[in-house]
């Protein structure tokens, strides 16, 4: 069954790859034609026009964008933290659900497997693609950032580890959503929503002190990107925070589905 | 030791407040082919479903060889073969690959049987399923629902989308699978359809079984089409409380199932122009339980 998970979910796969790829290829290959003298002291110049607590909020206080490295901290580290959520929840919510709303469950249910394993196998090849795309996302960028010359290896590798960290516990959640819900095109929505809402939360909390607490109602907060760049480190209770919601949300979908209405 | 393969004991499914199926009850013994007729909404497909696991039932038992049916039990799911009413499978795969990955769910070597099945049904290996009409997708669900041998077939509405040719053959068939053994619940909602290889017969209305018996049990309730033309008409209404089945002006259809000297003698008393007694199709014996 892993195979046939593996083989039903590569297309939406290699596609969310693409986007990311494409992306980013495109930012190196224009951002020597961007960042000249001349527009540097310009992007200085606009930068001084933003209130400390945005500039803080992306990041940009903290590096400079002034190279591709520094563009990818700041706002490239954004984009895949916000791109990378999507697909995550978007994996969650649909890789159990889609039996139901292609109504193939039907089939899945007579044979001899248990739904326990449906949903482990199930686990097992979304969590396996939340990895992969982190990774290879990292692979690409970091041959990407080598050729353009300066970069901080270990910075980078923590920092492109801290995807799998709000992208495993949006899978969790988003899996266990969808075992709440009856054959309904309404998880696009929710998975969607929930990722900017998480996302508006996060940057929220980083932009005013008055509003600070948000942080703790955020996933995004375990990205926890200003420490891996200022400190070059993963803060460990980030890890364990990220694991435990994961494990949990996983945990509760178990329970949930062993009892669901199939139909 | 009973030779009941299935037993449903007051099995009952509420969603929320509507009702799934409100008190079955049925046997069907080992080699039998029940068929299990109803209109549309009567609680067919919530029945088997329910059989199948796909929903909790709300109370009532279902015994499989004596046993009660627990959750998710594989052993069980092992030994059925299912057909749903409507065939949905992964349209992205051949059909070649997706018999193999059935193949891969159980234990067996099913090759042989599943070569028999496919030559049988005259199915094309190659194409997607996105791509198979709706009688050959029913065809592979056929394939898929027979190519472990189970001991147990449940068929909801199976020939749905057959060509008159594929029914056959699938009838044969099922004979064959009855002969080995196998115990079939063959739902319907033509009784005619399933009259020539059913053993027994479950009608279910309204959540309800509400008749069970054999073919020839139903046939001898011996209800006739009587057609009277009357200027009495009215009055032969009242006389013999029949079911009209149809009528016009003087000339009226009834569902009869008095006794010949009974109706007779009711008869008599009244100026009668013309009258015409036929066999009842087993379509309308069908339609007359259910109006």
């Amino acid at each position: 069954m892993i195979k046939r998970e593996l083989k039903a979910n590569l297309k939406s796969f290699i596609i969310w790859l693409f986007v990311l790829v494409a992306m980013f290829l495109l930012v190196y290959l224009i951002y020597p034609y961007i960042i000249t003298d001349d527009s540097m002291k310009e992007i200085d110049e606009m930068m001084k026009v933003f209130p400390p607590e945005v500039l803080k909020a992306f990041n940009m206080d903290v590096t400079s964008i002034t190279t591709a490295y520094g563009w990818f901290k700041t706002e490239g580290f954004m984009f895949v933290l916000l791109i990378i959520g999507i697909y995550s929840s978007f994996l969650g919510g649909s890789i159990l659900l889609k039996e139901e709303n292609d109504k193939t469950i039907e089939y899945l249910n007579s044979l001899p497997i248990r739904r326990s394993s449906i949903i482990t196998n199930k686990i097992i090849v979304g969590v396996f693609y939340v990895i992969l795309i982190v990774l290879l996302l990292g692979i690409f960028n970091f041959i990407s950032l080598k050729i353009s010359g300066d970069l901080d290896s270990k910075q980078f590798i923590l920092l492109s580890i801290t995807p799998v960290l709000i992208g495993l516990p949006l899978f969790g959640i988003n899996l266990f959503i969808s075992t709440l819900l009856n054959k309904s095109k309404k998880t696009i929505g929710i998975s969607l929503g929930l990722v900017f809402i998480f996302y508006v939360i996060s940057v929220l909390s980083e932009i005013s002190e008055n509003v600070g607490f948000l942080k703790y109602f955020s996933i995004y907060t375990l990205a926890d990107t200003r420490n891996v760049i200022s400190n070059i480190e993963i803060n460990p209770i980030m890890v364990i925070i990220s694991l435990l919601i994961t494990v949990g949300f996983i945990f509760l979908s178990y329970v949930k589905y062993n009892k669901k209405e199939l139909v | 030791m009973s030779d009941v393969v299935i037993e449903l004991k007051h099995l009952k499914k509420y969603y929320g407040k509507s009702r799934g199926i409100e008190d079955v009850s049925l046997k069907i013994n080992k080699g039998e082919i029940y068929g299990f007729i109803g209109p549309n909404g009567a609680g067919k497909s919530t029945t088997i479903r329910t059989i199948m696991g796909l929903i909790n039932k709300t109370s009532g038992n279902i015994f499989i060889n004596g046993k009660e049916l627990e959750f998710d039990d594989i052993d069980v799911k092992r030994r059925i073969g299912y057909l749903p009413s409507e065939v949905n499978l992964y349209g992205d795969m051949s059909v070649k690959e997706l018999l193999d990955y059935h193949e891969s769910f159980y234990k067996e070597n099913l090759t042989k049987r599943k070569n028999e099945l496919v030559k049988l049904f005259k199915i094309d290996l190659n194409k997607k399923i996105d791509d198979l009409s709706l009688g050959n997708l029913k065809k592979v669900g056929i394939v898929l629902a027979l190519m472990h041998s189970p001991e147990i077939l449940i068929l909801d509405e199976p020939t749905s989308g057959l060509d008159p040719i594929m029914q056959n053959a699938f009838h044969d068939l099922l004979i064959k699978e009855k002969e080995k053994g196998t115990t079939i619940l063959y739902s319907s909602h033509v009784l005619s359809e399933v009259s020539n290889i059913c053993d027994k017969v479950g009608l279910i209305k309204d959540g309800k079984i509400v008749k069970e018996d054999t073919i020839e049990n139903i046939k001898k309730d011996n209800y006739t089409y009587l057609k009277i033309i009357s200027k009495d008409i009215e009055n032969i209404k009242k006389e013999l409380k029949l079911k009209v089945y149809k009528e016009n002006n003087n000339e009226v259809v009834f569902f009869n199932n008095l006794k010949p000297n009974e109706l007779l003698s009711k008869l008599s008393k009244y100026n009668i122009e013309s009258l015409l007694i036929e066999e009842v199709s087993l379509e309308d014996l069908f339609i007359n339980y259910y109006k």
